[in-house]
């Protein structure tokens, strides 16, 4: 049976600490690049921050960690890469990116709705005594290409094969735990398999104070969000909030059904 | 007419009086210099990468694909052109011609030139061939750009053979008469390239669902910028073609073709920029009331920004199209060059500002609830590498004018050779 | 790209899509290699000097493309339209039944009436056996006076007509002087008889159209007079109206004595180049 590897992220738990930014950069030799700037870095997960719109006392915020949404309906960047250096594994339903074969033509950065793509606008440098805390199970990005959150599939392998070891055809999903999602200090990030619906972060996905961003699209992305503060899930809109409530909780259980 | 030392009228076509020698490099100076700084940027960006450019991972195009985008359109005269003469017959755009292969030879090469820059990585652009995805509007983009340059230099070929030199070389002159006896199935070809080429660039952005600003829906499984594009294209191409002639006859001081070539160049450019107009103005009228609040994004959101704002869509459909549209193809303006050449700046402008608008505010305006509205000012090496294909366009048209019959009436259109 | 190859998968659109770019590229190439195709085949069945001297008569201006009629005073005004090849001209026969007009005064030229003149300024004379010879005539002697250098064409190469038989150079100019009969070449002459050559015609001359195509009798003179004006009009000094000169011999050695003109010009119109 394939998977469908996706994540719940409870907004009301997030710190913004930013741990999960470093854990991400650590496992994926992503390279310090202290010239890049806000928008030229390399950050494949990233933390932002909203609010409500208020000030002084009336005044919240939320932070959100954005990577890449796993599309499944109609992936943008699937569709539109020229050398079909994007796709969507079956087997796990993560979109897989090829550096190799990708040209540097940033065509899949303009179409991804959630701007989850990052742009090797430099070589890779790491100074020198960094290199010792490389990760050697993940290739590095070579500069002019396009990278991004892959669910940290190296630890798919490691799990896989210690499950062919154990004999046995399907991981043990213990084993396979991305690295933000461990380097979480609250847990606000919770991954599984939104295919089986004993799975954890499968029944919060389905729970009403779940959302993803930017819905109505339509690229059905499996990173949910979840939030008990009704200003939070109106993010799951435009800008507009010309949706009211009720429609959109209804959409998030049509969504839920349909997945 | 005392030959100086140092002349090359051996290579002008003879009856044609050009300016001398040392006038004419002095000409190609400048654009010589601006070529020169144009290729250290380019040159700059190849050897640093593509952190020399103002791009980033907000705005992964900008400078460089807008005005690709720009040039190709404005380049669609010399598929046209091709098209009206060959195909339909209509003789009186001959004198135009050789203007128009050249021009599109100059837009369409500068264009893979800078395309060539703008990859992060340009040595593997042999991949789209090799690993071709069909769902991507980008693929049938290159493929049919490239198929395209190849016709285009096919077509110039004959023009560079003809010069007054080249031509004693029988092998040369044979293999232009036979390739100058193809040239329609090249023109036929030239039209289907081109009508899916200047499509698929509208289709990159009408089909991008993250994009609502720049989403459309359509037919099958091409949106409506697909057709929007072409028609625009074509609608302008003539325009610049009559602006690039109108041009070297001033920088030239003589007259170049008969002002009947301006006249029809105009008015086919006008008709089809109303019919242009009118798909666009139901177009916007859809996504305005329909598409774009389907997927969420009321359409007043995309203007609130200054500059950026609702005035915008009437100078691109209003100023920039009907107006033109309507001096070129109505009796009283349509009759005198000054009128004609201004609506044809117009129309120009408008296919410009309608590609601005596509691949710059796109990437602009917000589309995450808590994304705010994006500035980017181009770099000087994109600039500059984009001044170089400028430059590159007036030393070629230049070269071409000189030593090559582009405008003397090509007398043996019709001569009988018998036997094949 | 091809079924195997890691990571490709075939759909229906792939079909679709390369199908057509496929029948695209073939066409281009198919265009390409028929142009060529049919070059080498101009060549092996040498008629690519045919192809180059037509292509090269449809460039030349109007006031180059007299028909030899209107220069004989036959007609008022005609263009010809067969790159001079009275031979398969329709309507040859038509106008040289009319009687060639004008008196022949002294040109200064010294045009020989036993020989046939072509439009290149060459003459051919008819030899015993057949064979013929081909020089250049008085007004090209006079404009080129003495070569720098000539190169002629090797004994039993073949000549087309309208092929470049022989080349001069002289300061710095190159002439190509037009073959004015096809052939083989089986003699050459010069410099002290003047540059010929001998040939053995592939017509033979009993053929009556052998040779149509060249100038001969009173016909001569109207030409000449044409080509003496051109001549004066292109080697006047420049801003001077053209004025009619009366009398008067052309000077021999023209190129030596009025180096300043626009050689490169004179020279093409004379003897038939773009």
């Amino acid at each position: 049976m394939s998977a469908r590897y996706g994540m719940v992220i409870d907004l009301d738990r997030c710190t913004g600490c930013g741990s999960c930014m470093m854990a991400c950069a650590s496992e994926n030799n992503v390279p310090p690049l202290p010239q890049a700037t806000a928008r030229t870095g390399l950050t494949p997960m990233l933390v932002r921050k909203a609010s409500n719109g208020m000030e002084g006392g009336a005044r919240r915020e939320v932070f959100i960690p954005i990577m890449c949404m796993h599309c499944e309906h109609e992936t943008p960047c699937v569709k539109v890469c020229p050398q079909q250096a994007v796709e969507v594994d079956k087997a796990t339903g993560i979109v897989m990116q090829m550096p190799q074969r990708c040209l540097g033509c940033r065509y899949c950065m303009t179409a991804c709705p959630y701007h989850a793509r990052y742009f090797n606008w430099w070589d890779p440098a790491w100074p020198k005594g960094m290199e010792k805390s490389l990760n050697p199970g993940v290739a590095s990005r070579m500069r002019g290409v396009v990278e991004k959150c892959n669910m940290c599939h190296a630890r798919l392998h490691t799990a896989k094969e210690k499950a062919a070891a154990a004999g046995k055809r399907e991981i043990d999903l213990a084993d396979y735990v991305p690295a933000c999602v461990e380097a979480c200090p609250t847990g606000a990030i919770r991954f599984g398999n939104l295919a089986d619906p004993n799975d954890a972060a499968s029944k919060e996905a389905r729970s009403p104070e779940a959302f993803r961003l930017l819905a109505r699209i339509g690229t059905e992305p499996k990173v949910y969000y979840k939030s008990k503060e009704a200003w939070v899930r109106a993010l799951a809109e435009s800008k507009s909030g010309s949706v009211p409530e009720v429609k959109r909780v209804e959409a998030g259980h049509a969504e839920v059904q349909h997945g | 007419m005392a030959s100086a030392a140092l002349t090359d009228s051996r290579w002008i076509t003879r009856g044609e009086e050009r300016t001398s020698l040392s006038r004419f490099l002095l000409w190609l100076a400048p654009w010589t210099v601006l070529l020169a700084l144009g290729a250290y940027a380019a040159g700059l960006c190849l050897y640093f990468g593509l952190n020399q450019t103002n791009m980033d991972n907000r705005f992964a195009f900008g400078l460089w694909i807008f005005l690709d985008l720009g040039i190709i359109a404005l380049g669609a005269g010399a598929f046209f052109t091709g098209f009206l003469v060959y195909i339909l017959k209509r003789a009186e755009l001959r004198p135009i011609l050789n203007t128009a292969v050249v021009v599109g030879f100059i837009c369409y090469s500068g264009a893979v030139g800078i395309l060539g820059i703008d990859v992060g990585q340009p040595l593997r652009f042999w991949f789209t061939f090799w690993h071709p995805n069909t769902h991507s509007m980008l693929t049938e983009v290159t493929f049919c750009i490239t198929c395209y340059l190849l016709v285009l230099c096919l077509e110039y070929i004959p023009i560079l053979l003809r010069n007054r030199q080249l031509r004693k070389l029988p092998s040369f002159l044979v293999f232009e008469h036979q390739l100058h006896k193809l040239v329609p199935v090249l023109a036929g070809v030239g039209t289907l390239l081109s009508f899916f080429h200047q499509g698929s660039l509208g289709g990159l952005y009408g089909v991008l669902r993250g994009r609502p600003f720049a989403f459309r829906q359509g037919f099958f499984i091409w949106p409506s910028t697909f057709f929007l594009f072409i028609l625009s294209a074509i609608a302008t191409g003539p325009s610049f073609l009559m602006l690039v002639t109108a041009t070297v006859e001033k920088v030239t001081g003589r007259r170049l073709v008969p002002q009947e070539v301006f006249r029809r160049l105009g008015f086919i450019s006008g008709s089809l920029l109303a019919i242009y107009v009118a798909a666009k103005s139901i177009d916007t009228l859809i996504w305005l009331n329909v598409t774009s609040p389907s997927v969420g994004f009321a359409p007043w959101q995309y203007y609130i920004y200054k500059p950026f704002g609702t005035p915008i869509l009437f100078v691109e459909i209003v100023l920039l199209g009907l107006v033109p549209a309507f001096l070129l193809t109505y009796r009283k303006t349509a009759m005198r060059r000054g009128w004609l050449l201004s609506a044809a700046v117009l129309a120009c402008a408008g296919v410009l500002l309608n590609r601005f608008v596509l691949t710059v505010q796109t990437l602009a305006v917000p589309t995450l609830p808590f994304d705010e509205f994006l500035q980017y000012t181009p770099s000087w090496q994109e600039v500059a590498s984009f001044g170089g294909v400028i430059a590159y366009g007036v030393i070629i048209y230049s070269l071409s004018y000189r030593y090559l019959p582009m405008f003397a009436p090509s007398k043996g259109e019709n001569t009988n050779v018998s036997g094949d | 790209m091809f079924p195997g190859i890691d990571g490709f998968h075939w759909t229906a659109g792939h079909v679709v899509f390369l199908s057509l770019f496929f029948a695209v590229v073939m066409t281009i190439a198919a265009t390409v290699v028929s142009a060529a195709q049919r070059t080498a085949h101009a060549f092996r069945k040498k008629r690519a000097i045919e192809f180059c001297w037509k292509s090269d008569f449809a460039e030349l201006p109007e006031a180059e493309r007299r028909c030899r009629h209107e220069l004989a005073g036959r007609v008022m005004s005609r263009t010809c339209d067969n790159a001079f090849d009275c031979r398969h001209c329709e309507k040859y026969s038509q106008f040289a039944v009319l009687p060639a007009r004008g008196t022949v005064h002294s040109l200064g030229l010294d045009y020989p009436e036993d020989r046939f003149y072509h439009r290149g300024h060459t003459w051919v004379k008819p030899e015993e056996g057949g064979i013929l010879t081909v020089g250049l005539d008085a007004l090209a002697e006079h404009v080129i006076g003495c070569a720098d250098s000539v190169k002629m064409p090797e004994i039993g190469s073949d000549l087309e007509i309208n092929e470049t038989a022989w080349r001069m150079k002289k300061n710095g100019n190159e002439i190509r002087v037009r073959a004015p009969i096809e052939g083989k070449v089986v003699g050459i002459g010069g410099p002290e008889e003047g540059w010929f050559l001998k040939i053995s015609p592939r017509l033979s001359a009993s053929d009556p159209v052998a040779l149509r195509h060249l100038l001969r009798g009173p016909e001569v003179y109207g030409w000449i007079s044409r080509e003496l004006e051109r001549l004066q009009m292109q080697l006047r000094a420049p801003d001077t109206p053209p004025s009619l000169a009366d009398g008067g011999v052309l000077v021999p050695g023209l190129m030596d004595a009025v180096p300043e003109a626009n050689w490169d010009n004179v020279l093409a119109e004379t003897f038939l180049e773009v």
